[in-house]
């Protein structure tokens, strides 16, 4: 979350048109919460405690995600590089639909209006709300954005494996079922985290770009701060 | 087409000052076409009375489906008055943004910072209607 934030951060200041594409996994597997969430209310604290779960609040908007068999991707780019909450939100969900179509993922964008959803309703991936990447009607890619000035950050996760009960398990009211699915379960057999990395890297760049890859930079340590304290992660 | 009331002042990020019966204090909210464009208003995150801002710093978000979005403070100021009634029912944003679904009343330091704003023509202009 750190790194993410750090990135539009970045973005933000510089103005100069570079655009950041991340691609990571997760050590422990982890529960992330939306930036607004009313988490204390919603999820049992203690028993996440008890189980030992790590919470972080992620920067972005959004219901809880568990974190696990996935490939996480986060997109730190200028406002003016793919225009409105809406498009942004459709166009790189285009862009990571390419990679799954490459793989043979029967992948689609839904077309539901991106309206009607709140933040009480269950799990980020209970529900479709529109622009998003499913396959025969279950969610595979779920996302989320923050947008400042003048830059956007959206992140969200690519399920090798569409397992979202332990979101269940910790919250305290009642779910509806989750619509969910993974590439594990889509194709039939295991999906590597770098197969996916490698499609996504391979279809990412429109005309006129450039794509460079570089290793992760180094986590601010006022940032990482901030995102491990509990006053943030408990905020609501 | 947005509505874009012509008394007010606006940002380029989707702002709008109005004037209250108090010469000093104005009210900030977001305008009809951020909400169009944000879609369902679930949260708005907004500061505390007796805070200060400059202009543009943030001074709170707002969440819509799956998305944050910084609210930026158009003038500097002291916030005098938060809208409280968001708490309970964020949607006002999208139901009368101008009116009930105001966010913050702020005492501005500057009043020649208003002349800085865009004009509702400007705006107009801006978001392309």
């Amino acid at each position: 979350m750190a790194l993410d934030q750090q990135l539009l951060e970045e973005v933000e200041s510089r103005g100069d048109g570079v655009a950041y594409l991340r691609l990571y996994r997760w050590s422990p597997a982890c529960l992330s919460l939306g930036r607004n969430e009313r988490a204390s209310a919603r999820y049992d604290r203690h028993r996440i405690e008890k189980l030992r779960l790590p919470v972080v609040r992620r920067p972005t908007g959004g219901r809880a995600v568990w974190h696990d068999r996935e490939v996480t991707y986060a997109v730190a780019a200028p406002l003016a590089a793919f225009g409105s909450l809406g498009e942004s939100y459709r166009a790189i969900h285009f862009r990571l639909l390419c990679a799954l179509r490459r793989l043979g993922v029967p992948a689609t964008l839904s077309s539901g209006p991106p309206r009607g959803a709140r933040l009480d309703i269950g799990p980020c991936f209970s529900a479709a709300v529109g622009g998003e990447i499913v396959v025969n009607g279950n969610k595979l890619v779920g996302s989320a954005q923050v947008r400042a000035r003048r830059a956007f950050l959206q992140h969200g996760s690519i399920l090798l494996e569409g397992d979202q009960s332990v979101v269940l398990s910790v919250t305290r009211a009642f779910q509806s079922a989750v619509n969910t699915t993974g590439l594990a379960q889509t194709l039939g057999r295991n999906v590597a985290f770098e197969e996916v990395m490698e499609a996504v890297l391979e279809t990412w760049a429109r005309p006129g770009e450039e794509i460079e890859t570089m290793d992760s930079p180094r986590v601010d340590p006022g940032a990482l701060a901030f995102f491990s304290d509990p006053a943030w992660t408990w905020r609501r | 087409m947005s509505k874009i009331p012509e008394d007010l002042h606006y940002t380029e990020e989707h702002e709008y000052v109005k004037q209250t019966d108090d010469p000093g204090v104005v009210q900030i909210g977001i305008t009809d076409y951020a909400q169009s464009e944000l879609g369902d208003v679930v949260y708005v995150d907004l500061p505390e009375v007796g805070e200060k801002f400059a202009r543009m710093d943030v001074f709170g978000t707002i969440e819509a489906v799956k998305a944050v979005s910084e609210l930026f403070c158009p003038v500097a100021g002291e916030v005098v008055e938060v809208n409280e009634a968001l708490e309970g029912d964020p949607s006002l944003v999208n139901k009368d943004p101008y009116g009930e679904g105001w966010m913050i009343r702020l005492r501005i330091r500057n009043p020649a910072e208003l002349d800085q704003l865009l004009t509702a023509a400007d705006y107009a202009q801006h978001i392309g209607e």
